[in-house]
């Protein structure tokens, strides 16, 4: 389990995160929608340990980075890295023997090619399976299913309710709210930097029409289009 | 097109202040530094005029780089981005034409003139999807990724190594030695991600351990070859050679340490400076070293807790 608890955020005097609150459950599926700028990948930083930040962040493990998996929403790599070598370097880094890379390459990656020249999709899916081989506790995914094909899609999905019956803390945020939909057991409305609703998977039906009524509201009205 | 080129300045100014500079003396220091390696250069080689031309070439090279083309052809009309092009590699070669100029080397300063308008019409791949087999793997990233860019360079060090015995010049045999470590220290000039220091399940001193002995290691199968050919056909000079490979071993140790020692920011000026008095007096090493791991282990504290 990870508790968060009043975790503020300041970039100079811009307040980013406002006192967030939440308690991410072993085997459970955490999602966050927001939109650009929420804070989302602020507050992902903040619990990796990337970002210093006010409040505190306790878990079962210690330190938590060295649990925790985190795919970025755009993930960085060296050129003339191959996926390979990639995956041995996530691995090299956690201490994990990065035995039978062919069979667990699931996405089936061109591992000996320059990572670099991937396409999107295909660099997600190699930082995926890259966190995935480092055997964590935790993960935190910040657009999983950004930039990725449908059948990959599905494939991370699996994946992710696998980490879930295997008791693994998930943590994920997506601006495709059907993505969450199939995957969290919560989802946590973000905006300007705090939690403003919350639902368990019978309320997600409401979340979602909440969420179209004030994120769309009137604003194509307002292009004028004719 | 205006723009372009203030923004192109704008940038070099924040690289320039970056580096911890103003930017007016950042110019001047270029300047004086420009003018002082050219003069070097050419009282130290009667090549000079044609390592001009092959430095111009390089740095045009970079400039034609296919996707940047493509992303000024995406946001220019085609006369303009023309012109973008030409005033740029322009402004590149000028100065090396004037010197050329100066030193009364006209031909070769036509030949860059030409050179500069040509390439300005040419597009060059930089990225090649041909995947270069390596020993550096175990380890990755900065020899895997760094040998792949600069394999010719050791290729070239070795054939200078073959050279010197050949001729029976020992300087130059010394000589193609420190061009492997100096190589090899351009592999860590490049400060890695946040996020890829943070993947590791270390405590800084565990970090930089790894770090310094996986550069020990690689550096050596690189430098050995050439260690143990000059051993053998300079046996009365290997107290030299072996002064030569343990300094190489204390310049990386202490540039990965001077480079953590900045972060999470590029080696600042004043690291620059010890590293570079350090170049000059070898036996400052036992200082900098030290102070050097001192701070990085400091700073990598943050994300490595």
């Amino acid at each position: 389990m990870i508790s968060i608890e009043n975790l503020s955020k300041y970039y100079s005097s811009h307040q980013v995160l406002k006192g967030i609150n939440l308690t991410l459950e072993a085997g459970m599926v955490h999602g966050i929608v927001g939109e650009n700028g929420a804070g989302k990948t602020t507050l992902f930083k903040c619990i990796a340990g990337l970002e210093d930040f006010e409040g505190s962040i306790t878990s079962q493990f210690s330190p938590l980075k060295n649990h925790l998996g985190f795919l970025q929403t755009d993930p960085f790599f060296f050129s003339k890295i191959t996926g390979r070598e990639y995956l041995q370097l996530l691995c090299n880094a956690r201490q994990q023997p990065p035995t039978d890379l062919h069979a667990k390459n699931i996405f089936d990656l061109p591992l000996n090619q320059y990572a670099n020249t991937y396409s999107t999709g295909m660099k997600k899916k190699l930082a995926l399976t890259a966190i995935l081989l480092q055997q964590n506790e935790a993960f935190i995914l910040d657009e999983p299913f950004n930039g990725v094909d449908i059948q990959s899609n599905m494939v991370i999905t699996e994946i992710i309710q696998k980490l879930r019956s295997l008791g693994k803390t998930v943590l994920i945020s997506s601006h495709i709210f059907s993505t969450l939909n199939d995957t969290c057991d919560w989802i946590y409305l973000l905006k300007d930097g705090q939690f403003i609703r919350q639902a368990g998977r019978d309320g997600f039906a409401d979340l979602e029409a909440e969420m179209r009524a004030f994120t769309v509201g009137d604003r194509v009205a307002r292009l004028g289009l004719s | 097109m205006r723009h372009y080129f203030k923004l192109q300045l704008t940038l070099i100014n924040r690289h320039i202040s970056d580096f911890g500079l103003r930017p007016a003396i950042g110019y001047l220091l270029a300047f004086v530094l420009f003018i002082g390696l050219s003069l070097a250069l050419f009282i130290k080689t009667s090549f000079a005029q044609y390592l001009y031309l092959l430095m111009v070439i390089s740095f045009l090279l970079n400039l034609g780089e296919r996707s940047r083309n493509e992303f000024l052809k995406s946001i220019f009309k085609a006369g303009e981005y023309r012109k973008i092009r030409l005033l740029e590699n322009a402004i590149v070669a000028l100065p090396f034409v004037l010197f050329l100029v100066y030193k009364t080397c006209y031909l070769s300063a036509l030949a860059t003139a030409v050179c500069a308008a040509i390439l300005a019409f040419l597009q060059f791949k930089a990225i090649s999807n041909f995947t270069l087999p390596i020993p550096f793997s175990r380890w990755p990233f900065e020899f895997t990724a760094g040998f792949r860019k600069t394999f010719c360079l050791h290729l070239f060090a070795y054939f200078l190594t073959f050279m010197a015995v050949l001729v029976d010049n020992f300087n130059l045999g010394v000589f193609s030695l420190l061009v492997v470590f100096v190589v090899c220290l351009t592999y860590y000039g490049e400060l890695e991600a946040d996020y890829c220091i943070w993947i590791h399940a270390q405590k800084p001193k565990g970090f930089l351990w790894t770090k310094i002995k996986t550069a020990l290691l690689y550096s050596s199968i690189l430098s050995l070859p050439i260690t143990g050919v000059l051993c053998g056909f300079y046996p009365q000079y290997t107290h030299i050679i072996l002064a030569v490979q343990l300094l190489g071993y204390g310049y990386l140790s202490c540039f990965i340490l001077g480079k953590y020692a900045a972060f999470p920011h590029p080696i600042s000026l004043p690291q620059s400076i010890m590293f570079a008095v350090c170049f000059a007096m070898p036996p400052l090493l036992l200082l900098v070293i030290p102070f050097f791991y001192r701070q990085s282990t400091q700073k990598l504290t943050r994300i490595l807790p």
